[in-house]
């Protein structure tokens, strides 16, 4: 359960990345609605699956989804550059945030 | 260079955001919280106005861990180790080229 949470979080926090993007595009209350439903959920759904998973853990797959999939999405739908060097760069920050907050 | 300095404004708000999710007791405390959250995303949302978004969440994750871990280590005492100072290192290193390599749209 902990973990269906967990992935939901982070999926969350993708879909919350990709509305940041649709905010700027379409600056209407249901932009703003969504962003913040989005985020909102993200954490709550973080919050249950931390009652049982170690804290480290569980925010290192919630940043890894969240992050990389954001990064995704906004490079699919959202037409982001997508040059080899950005997306070497953006791998390497997301693995060390993850690094630091399995060791942390 | 404007929207990378809002980043690093944001990230400061999220280091003291989570700290205050961690040890906030009292309602004003929670109450700066809050606050801090609601300013945290406001730049980071703003930022992402003429950056894209995935680099600009990245980079808002990414400097936050940095801040957070090494203000656990400086205020309130957790051993900062070997491996913590490399991914930091690493993490820097991304940050910075990923603002080399990416340019910046005027909106």
């Amino acid at each position: 359960m902990a973990w269906i949470a967990l992935v939901v979080a982070g999926l969350l926090e993708m879909t919350g990345v990709a509305m940041m993007a649709r905010l700027h595009q379409k600056k209407t209350i249901g932009s703003v609605a969504l962003l913040v439903a989005s985020f909102g959920g993200s954490f709550l759904f973080l919050s249950v699956a931390m009652e049982t998973l170690p804290m480290g853990m569980a925010y290192a797959i919630w940043t890894g989804i969240g992050a990389a999939g954001g990064a995704v999405l906004g490079m699919v739908y959202y037409k982001e550059s997508a040059a080899p060097l950005r997306l070497f760069f953006l791998g390497l920050i997301i693995a060390s945030v993850i690094g630091l907050k399995l060791v942390s | 260079m404007k929207e990378w300095s809002l980043l690093v404004v944001a990230a400061v708000f999220e280091v003291m955001w989570v700290i205050g999710l961690k040890h906030a007791s009292t309602l004003p405390e929670w109450g700066l919280t809050v606050v801090a959250i609601i300013i945290s995303f406001g730049l980071l949302i703003r930022s992402g106005k003429n950056l894209p978004v995935g680099t600009a969440y990245a980079v808002f994750v990414g400097l936050g861990t940095v801040g957070t871990v090494v203000t656990d280590a400086f205020l309130f005492g957790q051993p900062l180790g070997l491996l913590q100072v490399l991914f930091i290192g690493l993490l820097l290193v991304g940050i910075i080229g990923l603002k080399q390599s990416t340019k910046e749209e005027n909106g």
